[in-house]
């Protein structure tokens, strides 16, 4: 876990004050906590000091109130540095990334989709997985919406 | 040559390069590509959603369901998660036989696709000796578990079936014979000019925009990246297992066909060891229905790349949140990239370079568009029905 250790530590310095806490459940994974405004500065030194250049993908978490959202990272594709922070339901917006790391166009489009979150920036957030005529609004994956609801939705033409 | 002027075509969801529904949008120059927008989703089933309404036991089946050509990916990612959450381990035996099931079934996945990308390329002779010859592990799967295809062979906690001594010897028969098959493939890949004309130098994706689109994988691997979960991030018995990580640095759908065939010589060498190494033991432990609260990040290295599974639990049966992120969806930006300046006849054999797999990615939202009776069964009138019998 020293390299693990490390990372934490190198993370900690950097951030300082806009990292709220990190955990590191077993070998090759990490959880940080960050503050939203620190997004964009923690993306870009993962990507250009640390190595963290693959982005595995971004999960959305209704938490109720809150919308979490976390980037899965990868250091040389071995340890998977888990980034997250959260955001109020009520206007869930995070900077974009998609200028540090290209290929995250697609998951910050899906978790769009499907909780909300807008990210500002973003070339087109136009959607990826939701039908056509999907009514405006209507985030699938929120805990709000249950399934006989989505589903008399959809049926409905 | 350049016209001066570009048309937009759409192409999809229906067409005639893939079997699965999928949209592209390409903006063409005269022959030339110079634009593309991929839209997905055709293949909707919310089984992110659906996670979060079953338990944990019913989920295996349900990971099981996500792909069919690489169900045993999925629910090896689902099942250690869940042994992460419960702090538990499967024993050593079940470890070595998923790793067994995961090669064979990377065998079928890789031989799938160099069938399929014979056919895109027009070249139907070898797609049916191709396809001739995957059906020797299909069999094998099905002496195996029972089935061909979802062969169900993973649980929370272990496997569910083990592979008997008995079996040993013809599973052995049947790699020798596939290893030979497979050698005299990769010479025709290599040589066979109708294979070269079409696929060399064509859908080129540089290392550099391989790294930065995220390209997972074989895609990844045929860029010239050694990049390989089971050597990175090792699950199940791949800690012990020795295997090679196979990289060309050809950057083009040939790389891809290259990587893909000795990939499966790799698979079929992981497999001897194994089946030579089994520990002796329990394949399976007995976990509790209640899971306590956590999280975990679990991940696998499907026959398409990376695969990677999200859970959260809240102390109940149930997950409070499940993700999926199958490899499909990470290289379709790479996918575009590659197609970009490419000639229109090339897109059948390009989309297909990536081997894409539209039920595994489009598996996020419900849509419940069409009902069709027959298939929504709940499962109290399956239980019902079955029972009797």
């Amino acid at each position: 876990m020293e390299k693990e250790n490390e990372i934490v530590k190198k993370l900690k310095n950097f951030l300082k004050e806009n990292l709220v806490r990190t955990t590191v459940p077993k070998e090759r994974r990490i959880f940080v906590y960050i503050k939203k405004d620190a997004l964009k500065d923690a993306v870009k030194y993962l990507v250009k000091d640390l190595e963290f250049k693959h982005l595995s993908t971004i999960t959305g978490v209704d938490l109720g109130g809150e919308i979490e959202v976390i980037y899965h990272m990868a250091y040389k594709g071995s340890i998977v540095l888990s980034i997250r922070l959260t955001v109020s339901e009520k206007n869930p917006s995070v900077p974009t990334i998609t200028d540090l790391i290209p290929g995250a166009v697609l998951y910050e489009r899906e978790v769009h989709d499907l909780f909300g979150v807008n990210f500002e920036g973003h070339p087109d957030l136009s959607p990826l997985v939701l039908p056509e005529g999907w009514p405006q609004g209507v985030y699938p994956l929120r805990k709000e919406h249950k399934l006989e609801h989505l589903r008399e939705m959809t049926s409905k033409k | 040559m350049s016209y001066g002027s570009t048309i937009k075509v759409p192409l999809g969801p229906q067409h005639p390069a893939l079997k699965e529904p999928g949209n592209f949008l390409f903006e063409v120059d005269g022959e030339t590509v110079v634009d593309v927008k991929p839209r997905i989703g055709y293949n909707h089933r919310g089984v992110e959603k659906a996670f979060e309404l079953r338990t944990y036991i019913q989920n295996i089946y349900l990971a099981e369901r996500i792909c069919g050509i690489c169900s045993d990916a999925h629910t090896t990612c689902y099942t250690q998660a869940i042994e992460e959450l419960l702090g538990v381990e499967a024993p050593p035996r079940a470890r070595y036989i998923r790793v067994i099931i995961a090669e064979l079934e990377r065998i079928q996945s890789h031989a799938l696709w160099v069938g399929i990308a014979a056919h895109e390329i027009g070249f139907d002779t070898l797609f049916m000796y191709v396809w001739r010859d995957r059906e020797t592990v299909l069999d094998l799967f099905e002496m195996i578990s029972g089935n061909r295809i979802h062969y169900a062979m993973n649980t929370i906690g272990g496997v569910r079936r083990d592979i008997h001594a008995a079996m040993v010897p013809k599973i052995k028969k049947g790699l020798d014979f596939l290893e030979k098959r497979l050698k005299y493939y990769l010479d025709v890949v290599q040589t066979e000019q109708t294979i070269l004309k079409r696929a060399a130098g064509v859908g080129v994706l540089k290392p550099k925009d391989a790294v930065d689109l995220c390209a997972l994988g074989p895609t990844l691997r045929a860029s010239g990246i050694n990049n390989d979960v089971r050597a990175d991030d090792p699950y199940a018995a791949y800690d012990e297992v020795p295997f090679n990580v196979i990289t060309h640095d050809g950057c083009d759908v040939s790389s891809r066909m290259l990587v893909r065939c000795e990939e499966m010589l790799e698979s079929i060498k992981a497999i001897g060891y194994a089946l030579d190494h089994m520990p002796e033991g329990v394949i399976r432990v007995r976990v509790p229905m209640k899971v306590p609260k956590g999280e975990v990040v679990s991940r696998v290295e499907a026959p398409r790349g990376e695969l990677i599974h999200y859970a959260k639990s809240n102390g109940t049966t149930k997950p409070e949140r499940y993700k999926v992120r199958s490899p499909t969806l990470g290289n379709i930006p790479a996918l575009c990239k590659m197609l970009l300046g490419g000639y229109v006849a090339d897109i059948p054999i390009v989309l297909a370079g990536i081997d894409p797999c539209f039920s595994c990615m489009d598996r996020m939202a419900f849509v419940d568009v069409k009902k069709n009776k027959g298939w929504n069964w709940t499962m109290q009138q399956l239980r019902r029905k079955y029972a009797k019998k």
